[in-house]
């Protein structure tokens, strides 16, 4: 596919930019065209948190579009904000264990993850969106893992310098993350 | 002297707003004023942050109203200087606008459009588009490039000081939230390796040599007694700023020339219009892209050619008919029928204009 197109949405706090400037940092550094608009209210915390991705081999036209390839939506209030961006053509991915429902939205496919609850009861609160970004690298099949890991280095690599262990918390995280996806059978 | 970043052509990934100070150290800038206020703040924030490499100057003044008066200080005082604002700021810095058009000083400032009116959204919007070609007490006597995209405001921000400082009208280079907050490649240079000369800022006030001696004296009026005096002034400042049009104008047309279905958008809208032409040629469908790059001057001639050429024609914006009326008044007379697709501080996706242009072939526009 020439372009992909990706809405992330969660409420503010939750960590969707830093995960969005992550795969975009890694599809530019693998030479793909990009185009990331972040896209929030005046909400310090709180609020949705909306990040317009999309990665392409030509050059992108449209900064926005109407309708993604990769709906993500990790609260309620994401769903009713962005349920609008998914069509018959969409994979769209909620996370079960944050979301009190079920996205109703015309899709290809409906999935449901428990990024939360698994960093919660299995890593670290701290690392749920990196558990979110190994969804979507493996929901979007666009990008290598080895390009995340260098962008994380990046963004993070001092961090990691300091504390080794987060690397590695990291590197779980991310893995879990694409294992939610590979199990939907994507 | 500042000292340059950017020495040879540099590919980098990075917001609008970071692009836009790398190309004002490009140009050689020696000074920003600003006051913050979202989504422009990146622009200072990263002229400030590579200030102890460029040994460039910045002051966060009071206000936008300070902003701008503090800009046209600095430019009295020789300076290559600017500003940047957006949405409520743009509002209150028009009074220093508007005195800079009335002393013919070469302002410059990068406006990065929010949703209006008043605070609005800290998001994105195109409704600032008449304010900064008409803003202030005035008949606006600006310049005013519009901007689709990184390497847009690289070039055109590089550009604008030069056009300010050698025509002697404000120049603002319009882009929007979108733009500044965006990430995608853009390619830094050098302006010398493309041919680019930057004018030179001589001093204003208290310039170098003795009056009448060595330089005449400059006597920059803001204030006239007489109310024919004043239309004289303004006058030779109208009659100036035709002149120079037809050497400022420009515009950029998309697969315009056979279009049956002409779109007519400025900046990142006219980007979306551009998927929309690919997306509706590839149904059959002859649409075309004009887009005004200069929305002060309007290149008229090119603009008018393209409308008549047209059966139908689209104006798009994220406002409610801003460009259009604009574009209206310059194309009185000719008789191609239009219809409009208007989102009030909202993005124009190409989608959007697919379908409303799928509409027009099903149900022609009669206006």
């Amino acid at each position: 596919m020439a372009r992909t197109r990706i809405v992330l949405a969660g409420e503010g706090g939750q960590g969707v930019q830093s995960i969005a400037k992550i795969l975009v940092e890694a599809g530019y550094e693998a030479g793909k065209e990009i185009l990331y608009i972040p896209n929030f209210g005046v909400e310090q915390r709180g609020g949705v948190s909306i990040a317009f991705c999309q990665v392409a081999d030509e050059k992108i036209g449209e900064p926005r579009f109407s309708k993604g390839d990769i709906v993500i939506m990790l609260s309620d209030r994401a769903i009713d904000r962005c349920s609008d961006y998914a069509n018959e053509n969409s994979t769209v991915i909620y996370d079960s264990s944050v979301c009190s429902k079920k996205p109703t939205c015309n899709a290809k496919e409906i999935i449901a993850v428990e990024a939360n609850k698994i960093a919660n009861e299995q890593l670290s609160a701290r690392v749920f969106n990196i558990i979110v970004l190994g969804v979507l690298l493996a929901a979007t099949n666009v990008l290598k893992l080895d390009d995340i890991k260098n962008a994380m280095e990046m963004a993070l690599g001092k961090k990691f310098d300091a504390k080794p262990e987060l690397r590695e918390l990291n590197y779980k995280a991310l893995e879990m993350g694409m294992n939610m996806i590979q199990k939907a059978g994507v | 002297m500042v000292k340059k970043l950017i020495t040879e052509d540099t590919r980098m990934f990075l917001t609008g707003n970071e692009t836009i100070a790398y190309a004002a150290n490009a140009a050689e800038a020696e000074f920003m004023y600003g006051y913050p206020i979202t989504p422009q703040n990146e622009i200072m924030h990263t002229w400030c942050k590579l200030l102890p490499k460029t040994e460039a100057g910045f002051l966060q003044t009071e206000d936008e109203i300070s902003a701008g008066f503090s800009t046209i200080g600095g430019i009295l005082a020789g300076k290559r200087a600017f500003t940047a604002t957006a949405g409520p700021g743009n509002v209150i810095m028009q009074d220093a606008q508007s005195m800079a058009e009335m002393m013919r000083i070469p302002f410059v400032c990068a406006v990065m459009q929010r949703g209006g009116p008043s605070t609005a959204t800290v998001i994105y919007a195109q409704q600032e588009t008449r304010l900064t070609c008409f803003g202030g007490n005035g008949e606006g006597f600006r310049i005013v490039y519009s901007t689709a995209g990184h390497q847009d405001l690289y070039d055109y921000m590089i550009k604008s000081f030069n056009t300010a400082w050698k025509y002697r009208f404000p120049t603002f280079m319009l882009a929007d939230g979108y733009q500044g907050k965006m990430r995608e490649p853009v390619t830094l240079y050098d302006p010398a390796s493309r041919g680019i000369k930057m004018e030179p800022t001589p001093a204003f006030l208290r310039a170098q040599g003795k009056i009448d001696v060595d330089r005449k004296a400059n006597h920059m009026r803001n204030t006239f007694n007489l109310e024919e005096e004043l239309m004289e002034v303004l006058d030779s400042y109208q009659a100036e700023f035709d002149r120079i049009s037809p050497e400022i104008e420009e515009y950029l047309e998309y697969k315009a020339e056979d279009a049956e279905i002409l779109i007519i958008a400025h900046g990142i809208v006219a980007r979306s219009a551009m998927t929309a032409v690919d997306e509706l040629r590839a149904k059959g469908i002859k649409a075309g892209l004009f887009r005004p790059i200069t929305l002060r001057p309007l290149a008229v001639k090119p603009l008018r050619a393209a409308v008549s050429r047209a059966k139908q024609v689209l104006f798009t914006e994220s406002a409610n008919g801003q460009l259009a009326q604009m574009v209206l008044e310059k194309i009185y007379g000719l008789q191609t029928p239009y219809s409009t697709l208007f989102k009030m501080g909202v993005g124009v996706t190409g989608d959007d204009i697919v379908q409303k242009v799928e509409q027009m072939v099903k149900t022609p526009a009669t206006v």
